[in-house]
């Protein structure tokens, strides 16, 4: 309680937060107990369930192995920043059509590990997409439909994609 | 949990068995010892860091020796506790006469409990080995260093 | 309207899910919270001598250090809820933290209560615990032995009880032209859901209210015994399950911290929260399955089975959980013949404390066991006399036209046609042509292998005059209320619990279909005791066939009730009127009819209701059920074991079960995948371990090994559907097949596989190190 706390800056979906904290809080904590962003889960204390994952930096990290200091002047995306029910992301329409999630508490986790597996590799084959969610478990889905999801939502995304590119090149006309 | 492991001194076995009893040769020597007093009888209270792969901490306990039998045999015991758990340990040491000095044989049989015992057990018998490879080298050192004071 | 019944539609809570709009307990924050941290035994068996709370309560921060000598008194011990009869059960309740003395490594010594969490866990570093060690014992068998350490002084050889069920004369055996023995240990495994064990408890003062948000499975279980924990009564104690991230049997339990949480909250009159991290879930949470099986199987050289005995020496831990006693007994002593017409059977169970966690409900709860001890018999019986694996069972299925089938067990098996699933696993898999290509690959020294497993579990608990004579401190039955607003929306209020099951969805789609109305526009609610008149849960495979059950009886009170509305507003009687797609319409007279929307605005407002009718559209149910209901199924696994290495790689699973009538497809096999994956992990890489002095170490998930998703290779799933007769949707209940299933189909699959090796025994799990001694062992008896 006493300890001495350090202050950080951190801009999280979107939105610049500032917070006096203690050098040992971890990032998950500061999302969930101090922004009250409580869709990011913490299902383990030794880094192998990734249900904390989120995006920090444009990276997917496990939110319980960074401290919140550590965050200090960068830039941290969690489920509650991916879209909404007016637009959902790619990814979200994937996990809800394709039945990718049970209790739902490991969820946040998988589609943040999935939004970093399909930035790295966005037409992944099924078995890279089993190898890509080595950092995640999921107790109640046997991870099919899961990877199902994710398919689905790999797909939209490029569609959506070549949509856009079709959509510049008609903007762009003679370049 | 049993734990073996083999240390050869370049020295003779009466230089060994004096080094490896006396109080400061192993205070000096122990990895991560903050404090090494003598009590009663012979009976040390012992202060020691400890890092065994995730679990890390301060453990405070007693070590003690006895049975000895110059310069061949002395069994060693280790009771510490600290915030990761308990550690309770016996240790029969053996001095041997080797080709090239002394063989040291150290067999103890270990019991943790807590953090130590539940995370950091199925590496425990490495981290010990690295551990008593550390203490016994530092020991090599200061019988070394012993030697040529002499 | 197509019927809504059968229709793959998406899930109802998903919204919420996946945009973190969830709400767990551990999301629940109240002003003035505070936090609670428990410190627990760090060993097996020892006698408290000192605890020093002095240092943590000094740490600024810290409001307040219990130990168990401060609960003495203010609140109750925690009982069992499985009483079993006949079995000389001997029963201890658990006090709410430890006093004198501590019976398992996790077992709760000390709460400490603080304004943040990080300070919660400060405080427990600054207790100081004085133990006196005690001689510790793990294991099952070594427990019952003379001389052993006593967990509980006054329980001879630590046996809490001896359960016998059936007699088969010896010479049923001595005369038999075939018998197998075989002796199996079903290991220890971690439920592990994904979101460990929480509490938030919140106490008025003023009214004596108590409000307690946990993670349950079975909130009214947890009212009921709370209540008497607590000494507040039910009318005022509400207990919450909000969204729960998973259960898997977990979190039927009722347990003792989650009771000193509230305890703590009331006594310091502000809101407490609690979770468990995930080292305190591996100890603090119940364990399960720990049997050692020794099974007799006798028959003839034709195949024919024609008496079976079976001893499991259960491993129950410290004390006897919830439904701890019920699980080796019950739920496995019964189901032990399986799918085969096994005239006679007998059954024994020891039930042996150790100094180890509680074990209780795993999905399945006894009968993954049961399965897994039959499946690997008749294996072995077909091994001996050298019949196919699939010819002995079809030889043995008790017969299509045989069901109702009443057991050598003394149970009724309600509706089957095991050959019907046989048939269609063998046609998806390619059953001939598997082996043909098994025999060709070892000509090139490739290791194939085929396991089937074809299973009948025992679900939808159940009648509760059977839960009461088989000691169940439980009803059995479940309640819905069907409720019509003025507008013609709906709700549906139910005394399941679903966590993950999806009946959100499914129970709307039984609405939806008996009403006509969109699935939009019902709400399926549960979990609060305050808001839910009565129920018993989630578990057992019970929430469709029972939950479901009840709000398919309640709907129809409605629609009755509707149709006599619109009948009197439409001045005809209700014979001639017809209902469909959410309208009453007079037969033959097109035009002339009310939209259920219209009704329930007349019931609402009841201006001009039938002679002598209550106004309001709503209806409940409390619906128990006359038997239980028994899934099955033909499971086939194909393997291939790398003989230098003892490398195991799933090559293909298929199941195929036949879980009655099947509401909503794409939830059923999501449930299947589930359950494989938690059976197959059970076979393949789980495993609980103790070391001889009673520590836990594999507590972690570094060392306790959770499927991935790279572990598996596509599930290929199908369904047969037998409707069951004792519900009126015909549903069987789905969520504990695969767990049941699997782990035999998988240990089968290995074994065919090793077969060249002389190899006809491993014991779960079947890690490669395992495998591969056995080889070395093998090649060197060839």
């Amino acid at each position: 309680m006493s300890a001495k706390k350090i202050k950080i800056s951190v801009k999280v979906n979107g939105i610049q937060h500032t917070a006096e904290v203690e050098a040992r809080l971890l990032l998950v904590h500061y999302l969930r107990d101090v922004l009250d962003l409580t869709g990011t889960h913490v299902g383990c204390d030794t880094t192998q369930c990734g249900a904390c994952t989120i995006m920090l930096n444009g990276e997917a990290v496990k939110s319980c192995t960074v401290l919140a200091v550590q965050a200090d002047g960068g830039e941290v995306m969690t489920v509650e920043g991916i879209g909404s029910m007016e637009q959902l992301h790619p990814i979200q329409e994937g996990f809800w059509e394709k039945h990718g999630l049970q209790c739902g508490f490991c969820t946040s986790g998988v589609m943040m590990a999935t939004m970093g597996l399909l930035q790295e590799n966005p037409e992944p084959t099924e078995q890279e997409i089993r190898e890509g969610l080595k950092g995640v478990i999921c107790r109640c889905t046997g991870y099919q439909y899961i990877v199902g999801a994710i398919q689905d939502a790999a797909q939209r995304m490029s569609e959506a994609k070549r949509g856009e590119e079709i959509e510049t090149l008609h903007a762009g006309g003679g370049k | 949990m049993k734990i073996e492991y083999e240390y050869t001194f370049d020295m003779p076995r009466e230089v060994v068995w004096n080094v490896i009893q006396d109080e400061d040769a192993l205070r000096a020597s122990l990895p991560g010892c903050k404090a090494f007093e003598h009590g009663e009888d012979d009976v040390y209270h012992a202060e020691m860091g400890v890092s065994i792969g995730p679990v890390k901490g301060i453990f405070t306990g007693k070590v003690q020796q006895i049975n000895q039998e110059e310069p061949t045999y002395y069994r060693l015991l280790v009771r510490g506790k600290g915030k990761p758990g308990e550690i309770d340990a016996v240790a029969d040491m053996k001095l041997n006469q080797a080709e090239q000095g002394t063989k040291l044989i150290c067999s103890a049989d270990v019991q943790v409990t807590g953090v130590l015992a539940s995370v950091g057990q199925r590496i425990m018998n490495g981290a010990a080995k690295v551990v008593l490879g550390q203490f016994f080298k530092a020991m090599d050192k200061e019988m070394k260093q012993r030697q040529t004071q002499c | 309207m197509a019927s809504m019944i059968g229709m793959r539609v998406k899930r109802k809570e998903d919204p919420k899910l996946i945009t973190g709009n969830g709400n767990f307990t551990d999301d629940i924050k109240l002003p003035g919270m505070l936090y609670a941290a428990f410190l627990r035994s760090t060993h097996a068996h020892a006698r408290i001598k000192r605890i020093d709370v002095s240092q943590a309560v000094e740490l600024p921060g810290v409001v307040a250090v219990y130990t168990g000598e401060d609960l003495t008194g203010k609140i109750k011990s925690v009982p069992t809820s499985w009483y079993v009869p006949g079995c000389n059960l001997k029963a201890k309740d658990r006090s709410p933290l430890a006093v004198d003395k501590v019976l398992y490594v996790g077992e709760g010594v000390a709460m400490v209560v603080a304004e943040d969490r990080y300070t919660a866990y400060d405080a427990l570093n600054a207790i100081e615990v004085e133990y006196e060690e005690l001689k510790a014992v793990t294991g099952q068998e070594a427990a019952l032995k003379d001389g052993a350490p006593l967990v509980h002084e006054d329980v001879k050889n630590n046996l809490a009880f001896l359960w016998k069920a059936g007699d088969v004369p010896d010479e049923a055996f001595t005369n038999a032209e075939v018998v197998v023995r075989e002796r199996y240990y079903e290991q220890r495994v971690v439920p592990n859901p994904m979101e460990t064990r929480a509490a938030v408890a919140q106490y008025n003062s003023g009214s004596g209210d108590m409000t307690v948000w946990c993670t349950s499975q079975n909130p009214h279980i947890h009212r009921m015994v709370y209540a008497e924990v607590l000494g507040i009564p039910e009318s005022k104690l509400r207990i919450i399950a909000p969204d729960v991230g998973g259960g898997f049997g977990a979190k039927i339990g009722v347990y003792a911290d989650e009771a000193v949480v509230a305890y703590a909250a009331r006594h310091l009159k502000r809101p407490v929260k609690w979770m468990e991290d995930r080292k305190e879930h591996f100890m603090a949470t119940n364990h399960a399955r720990d049997e050692v099986i020794e099974v007799e199987l006798a028959g003839k050289r034709d195949g024919t089975m024609t008496a079976l005995r079976v001893r499991n020496t259960a491993n129950m831990g410290a004390y006897l959980s919830t439904m701890g006693a019920g699980v080796p007994t019950i739920c496995f002593g019964l189901m032990v013949t399986g799918a085969y017409a096994i005239p006679q059977a007998a059954v024994e169970v020891y039930g042996v404390y150790t100094n180890t966690t509680p074990t209780d409900a795993y999905r399945g709860a006894g009968k993954p066991e049961s399965a897994y001890q039959i499946e690997r018999a008749v294996d072995a019986f077909a091994r001996e006399i050298g019949m196919d694996p699939v010819e002995i069972r079809r030889k043995n299925f008790v017969p299509k036209e045989k069901f109702p089938y009443d057991t050598a067990m003394a149970v009724t098996y309600d509706s089957g046609d095991y050959m019907l699933t046989l048939d269609k696993a063998l046609e998806i898999a390619d059953y001939e042509e598997l082996r043909r290509e098994q025999e060709a690959l070892r000509k090139q020294g490739r290791y194939l292998g085929i396991g089937l497993s074809t299973y009948v579990e025992l679900c939808g608990l159940g009648p509760s005059k059977v839960a009461g004579a088989i000691g169940l401190q439980f009803g059995q039955w479940e309640n819905a209320t069907v409720r019509v607003h003025p507008s013609g929306k709906v709700t549906v209020l139910t005394g399941a619990s679903p966590h993950g099951q999806g009946e959100d969805t499914t129970f709307a789609q039984v609405v939806a279909d008996k009403f006509g109305v969109p699935l939009e526009d019902i709400e399926v609610l549960h979990g609060d005791t305050q808001m839910i008149p009565m129920g018993w849960g989630t578990y057992g495979s019970r929430t469709t066939p029972v939950g479901g059950a009840a709000v398919a009886i309640a709907a129809e009170r409605v629609t009755e009730k509707a149709k006599k509305i619109a009948a009197h507003e439409l001045e005809v009687s209700t014979e001639d009127l017809e209902f469909s797609d959410g309208i009453f319409q007079v037969k033959g007279v097109p035009g002339h009819q009310r939209t259920f929307q219209e009704i329930a605005r007349s019931a609402n407002m009841a201006w001009n209701l039938p002679e002598g009718m209550e106004p309001a559209l709503e209806a409940q149910s409390f619906f128990d059920p006359s038997n239980f209901v028994y899934p099955f199924g033909a499971h086939i696994c194909v393997v291939e074991v790398d003989s230098n290495t003892g490398q195991i790689e799933l090559k293909r699973y298929i199941a195929v079960d036949d879980v009655g009538r099947v509401i909503n497809p794409m939830i059923a096999e999501g449930q299947v995948h589930g359950g494989l994956a938690q059976g197959i992990g059970q076979a393949l890489w789980e495993g609980a371990v103790y070391e001889e002095n009673g520590q836990l170490i594999s507590g972690t998930f570094m060392d306790y090994t959770m499927p991935k998703a790279d572990f598996f290779p596509v599930l290929e799933t199908a369904f047969t559907e037998t409707p069951s007769p004792v519900n009126p949707l015909g549903a069987k209940g789905v969520g504990e097949t695969g767990a049941t299933a699997s782990p035999p189909a998988v240990v089968n699959a290995v074994l065919d596989a090793l077969r060249p090796f002389g190899i006809t025994h491993l014991d779960m799990p079947l890690t490669p190190e395992k495998v591969w001694r056995a080889m070395q062992k093998g090649r060197k008896e060839a």
